[in-house]
This record gives C-alpha cells, sequence and structure tokens, in this order.
C-alpha cells in the first residue's frame, strides 16, 4: 500500500508526506484490529473515512479510489474474523461502514475535481482580462489613428474627383490636399503620443472638461456593458473646472477602468452587475473621478500589488492595464487609488489637479 | 407619415452624415460633394433627429464610436422611430460582432475606417437607389389607401368579399343585400380602385393589407 501511495504522490515534498502516510496506515492498522476485536454491533468500520479524508490531496485519484478497496476489503475481513455478538447486527454494520466509506470517497473525489476546474476556470479568467486590457489599449490607438486616416483617404478621393472634372476644380482640390497635410500632421500627433508614453517625452496636454472624457470611454465601452447586461449609474458633478491633460492617456485610464469593472463582474449574476461612475470637485485645486463595480472585490494581499505590472506579479486577475493607468494619472501630477470590501467590489478613484487658469 | 411627391422623384437625393470627428466631416462632404451629392452633415445623433428629414431620397452614412449613442444603437432607435432610411456604417475599429448586427439589422454596409472612396460611393449609390424605389412604393401604396377611403362603407364590404373570390350572389346573401346591389357596387368599386380585372383587385388589396 504505501509503495503505491509514494508512486501516486504528485511531487516529492520534505518530510511531511512521510509522516502522512505513516498516520495513514497507522490508522489502517487501528481501525482493522479495533474492528476485529470488538463485538459485531460495534461499526469501528465506519472510521475508514478518516483514512480516506486524509488521502484526499496526498494520493492521486487512481490511488484514493485503491485505498478505498482496500478499506472495504479489510470491513469485509473484519467481519469473518470478529468472534463477539450478533452476527446479523455486524452483517448490517458491515454494510453501513462500506457504504458510508464509498460514498465519502465519491463526494471528496468530486469535490477535488470541481475544485480543480474552477481553478482552471480562474486561470482563464485571469488571461482574458489580460487580452482584454491589451485590447483595449490598442483598439483605443487604432480608432485614434484611424480616424484621421479615414479624412485623409477621403480627401484623397475627393481631390482626384475634383481634378478629374472638365474643367477640373483646381481650388476645391487644393482645400482637399491641405486637408489632407492637416490630418496627416494630427495621425502623426497621435503617433508620437503613442511613443511619448514609452519614453516619457512631455504630455500633449489641452484643457478638458472630466465628463466629457468620461462620457467618450463610456461610449468606446458601450459593447461590452451591454453584452454584459451591466447596468450603468452616472453622478457627474456639473461645472467642474476643467483639467490639463493629454486626452488619450485619460481617455485609456478610464477605459481600463471601466473594462476591468466590467471584467470584476462576469462571475457575478446579471441583476447584480452595477457600475456607478462620479465625478466631484474634491478640493479647490483637484477634481476626481471614481469607477465603482459591483463585483467580487479584492482580496486585501492584492490590493498591494495591483498596480504592479503583471509580468512581476502574479496574483489577481488584473493585467498590465493598472500599471500604464498608474504611470499616466502620475504624470498628470495626479493619483489613483483602490478600495475594497472582498465580495462587495471595487473602488477606483482617480484625482487629478484642475488647469492653472482655472485656478486664477 | 408624410406624403411622398407624385410619380417619379423630381427632388435630389440627399446623404445625411453623422460622425463626430471634425476632419472625417468635412472630408466626406467635400468627397460627396465632388460627384454632385447634396450632404448634410451632423457630430451626433441628437443633431441629426433635432434637424428632421427632408423630403427627398436619402441614405446615412453613420459612425459607430460617437461619444453618448452608438451609431448601432441609434440604428435601432430609428426603427423604433419609424425612420426608414438606407444606413451605410463607419467605424475606426470593428468587430465581426459588430458588422452581423448591423448587417442584420439591415445596414446596406459596414466600412472600416480608413475605406475606398469608390466603396463608400458605391454604397451611397445603392442605399439612394433603395431608398427611392422604397419612397416609390410607399407613394403607390398612399395613393391605393386614399383610393379605398374613397369607397363607400357598402363598396368596401363589397370589395373585401370578392377579392375572398365570393360569387355576387354569395356576396348578397351574406351582406343581406339584392345581388343587383352587389352588382352596383362592385361596379363602382373597380372603377375607384382603378382596377381592369378582378387580379388587378386582388393585388391592390393585397398591397393594402401588407
Amino acid at each position: 500500500m504505501t509503495s503505491s501511495a509514494r508512486d501516486a504522490m504528485p511531487a516529492p515534498r520534505h518530510n511531511r508526506p512521510k509522516l502522512r502516510a505513516a498516520v495513514i496506515l497507522f490508522l489502517l492498522v487501528a481501525v482493522f484490529v479495533a474492528d476485529t476485536v470488538t463485538k459485531f454491533e460495534i461499526a469501528i468500520a465506519v472510521f475508514y473515512i478518516l483514512i480516506i479524508l486524509l488521502a484526499i490531496g496526498y494520493m492521486s485519484t487512481r490511488g484514493v479510489i485503491l485505498l478505498a478497496g482496500l478499506c472495504v476489503g479489510l470491513t469485509g475481513l473484519s467481519l469473518l474474523l470478529s468472534r463477539h455478538g450478533s452476527f446479523e447486527a455486524g452483517l448490517m454494520n458491515c454494510g453501513i461502514s462500506i457504504a458510508a466509506i464509498a460514498t465519502t470517497t465519491y463526494l471528496v473525489l468530486k469535490t477535488v475535481a470541481a475544485q480543480a476546474s474552477a481553478f482552471e476556470a480562474q486561470a482563464q479568467m485571469v488571461r482574458v482580462a489580460r487580452l482584454t486590457s491589451l485590447g483595449a489599449l490598442t483598439a483605443s490607438i487604432a480608432h485614434e489613428v484611424n480616424q484621421p486616416l479615414a479624412a485623409i483617404a477621403t480627401s484623397g478621393g475627393a481631390c482626384r474627383r475634383w481634378l478629374d472634372r472638365d474643367p477640373p476644380n483646381i481650388d476645391k482640390a487644393r482645400q482637399a490636399v491641405d486637408r489632407i497635410v492637416h490630418d496627416a500632421n494630427r495621425a502623426g500627433d497621435v503617433i508620437t503620443r503613442v511613443r511619448s508614453l514609452a519614453k516619457s517625452e512631455p504630455l500633449h496636454r489641452e484643457a478638458l472638461n472630466l465628463n466629457d472624457t468620461i462620457g467618450e470611454a463610456i461610449a468606446i465601452a458601450q459593447n461590452e456593458t451591454e453584452r454584459n447586461n451591466i447596468i450603468l449609474h452616472l453622478s457627474l458633478a456639473e461645472d467642474l473646472p476643467q483639467v490639463l491633460v493629454d486626452r488619450v492617456q485619460i481617455l485609456q485610464v478610464v477605459g481600463n477602468l471601466l473594462l476591468n469593472a466590467i471584467e470584476a463582474m462576469h462571475v457575478m449574476p446579471t441583476f447584480k452587475r452595477e457600475l456607478e461612475i462620479t465625478t466631484f470637485q474634491e478640493d479647490r485645486d483637484r477634481i476626481a473621478f471614481t469607477v465603482t463595480d459591483s463585483g467580487v472585490g479584492i482580496k486585501p494581499a492584492a490590493l498591494d500589488h495591483l498596480f504592479e505590472a503583471f509580468w512581476t506579479t502574479k496574483e489577481g486577475g488584473m493585467g498590465i492595464g493598472l500599471s500604464i493607468s498608474r504611470s499616466f494619472v502620475e504624470a498628470h501630477g495626479g493619483q489613483i487609488a483602490v478600495t475594497s470590501t472582498p465580495r462587495m467590489g471595487a473602488t477606483f478613484r482617480v484625482s487629478l489637479p484642475v488647469a492653472e487658469r482655472n485656478l486664477a | 407619415m408624410r406624403v411622398p411627391p407624385p410619380s417619379g422623384e423630381t427632388t435630389k437625393p440627399i446623404v445625411y452624415v453623422i460622425d463626430d470627428d471634425e476632419s472625417v466631416r468635412n472630408a466626406l462632404e467635400d468627397l460627396l460633394a465632388s460627384v454632385d451629392l447634396n450632404v448634410i452633415s451632423f457630430g451626433s445623433t441628437q443633431a441629426f433627429l433635432d434637424n428632421g428629414l427632408a423630403d427627398a431620397p436619402a441614405c446615412l452614412v453613420l459612425d459607430i464610436r460617437m461619444p453618448g449613442q452608438s451609431g448601432l444603437d441609434f440604428q435601432r432607435e430609428m426603427t423604433r422611430l419609424g425612420i426608414r432610411l438606407p444606413i451605410i456604417f463607419i467605424t475606426g475599429h470593428g468587430d465581426i460582432e459588430m458588422s452581423v448586427r448591423a448587417m442584420k439589422d439591415g445596414a446596406i454596409e459596414f466600412l472600416t475606417k480608413p475605406f475606398r472612396d469608390q466603396d463608400l460611393l458605391d454604397a451611397i449609390h445603392q442605399g439612394i437607389r433603395n431608398d427611392t424605389l422604397r419612397r416609390a412604393e410607399d407613394h403607390v401604396t398612399a395613393e391605393l389607401r386614399d383610393r379605398w377611403l374613397d369607397l363607400t362603407a357598402g363598396e368596401q364590404d363589397v370589395m373585401r368579399l370578392v377579392v375572398r373570390g365570393l360569387l355576387n350572389k354569395q356576396i348578397a346573401g351574406s351582406l343581406g343585400v339584392s345581388e343587383i346591389t352587389v352588382k352596383v357596387r362592385r361596379g363602382q368599386v373597380m372603377r375607384k380602385m382603378q382596377a381592369r380585372t378582378l387580379a388587378d383587385l386582388i393585388r391592390i388589396s393585397d398591397r393594402l393589407t401588407e
């Protein structure tokens, strides 16, 4: 028995597995002896289930089944060897014990299998979360670049058609070319800004209304919120002072927080998926927004690592998005923080300094 | 319901453009002007709705990703509002799911930015053709409805039973009038509905009950 148990051991670990094997062997012998020497009426054999419970997580599924078979065999052997009491009662107790051993084995093996698949599903979710953040980032960049490209291609078409006319409309063609140059520069700016993210070059700041930028991010995430049946609550403060920010970066921060929140609510029943977004004036020179989900929340242990890039930390379902978000926000002189009550969702709060001229 | 102009379209077609990006709007306006198409553009779906529709064959070039309402949602809202413009979607980042949804809901084209200008123009011409046909059909149906409303209640009863294939005698029995009366009313129905044969009348009736 012991040798088969060793063979089935998943990986050799220090001394404790040996200890557990010893305990199992000891119990096996003890239960067998006790069952044999006591009267038929005393159902010692049900204690074999302790052995099964001990073997779980220590042996492979096959090992546990073999062990359960051994216990059943020993129970029968005890019945034959017992000397005292009523044999009929003994037979009944033997049946009950065998049923208990079989049921326990079946249930624990099922539980282990369910745990394994739950773990697999969780790992899958983490991978999806990472892909989603990256996907959102690329989609956002693609959108920013494709807008001017569409304008360029269309203006180009218009220009050619003005020139193909008889007589050609030179004025109109020139206007189209001017527009092409303008939009080509715009596309170039987007690329420059994307590259500056990596190089931490100065930001392309413009005075914006935070509510508008959040509205834009919501439009981008709309597909996701709909597909996941998420109820959106907006509470946007009016008359917020403008912020001096890089629109693309802030858009990505908001978008990423939205997608993370949606991801966090995947496991919740549909009627519990609520997303709340607020904006407000934090104090005289800062405004802030929060994104609150009704998801599973974040474990206290994970909170500390949440903003680390995903390739340096293994825990948590958050991907690369949050570490990028933090660097964006901090580059603006802002702060990003998270609070979470496990099972009650999480709140991300981003505060940004207001534009100088609003303070004057 | 708007009353369409008399047979044949005399008004110039209109292309409506809704895109939140000003550069894209300007470029589209210019491209369409270069092929002599009338264009009216808007920065949001709300601005488009506030403006109202002109009485002319038209089609709509609609951006998907916009702040506020997305183009795909607006497509559904249009159905709810009874606006039956052919829609050509343009988007900066489309996926299969989006395009399937758009096409299922009746869009005639789904173009990813940047697109070839000829593809857009082809789609627009197709859209305007569809809308012209639709308007002509609507026009005919509206006229038939006018003719139907011109019938007296008795004549309408007779027409309903005639197109169900009943004989004059059966109609008379069913309505409790004389066969002569049925004959007279039947003649009136054919004249007022401008139907030459029974087959004509049945076609007209089908159209009215569509």
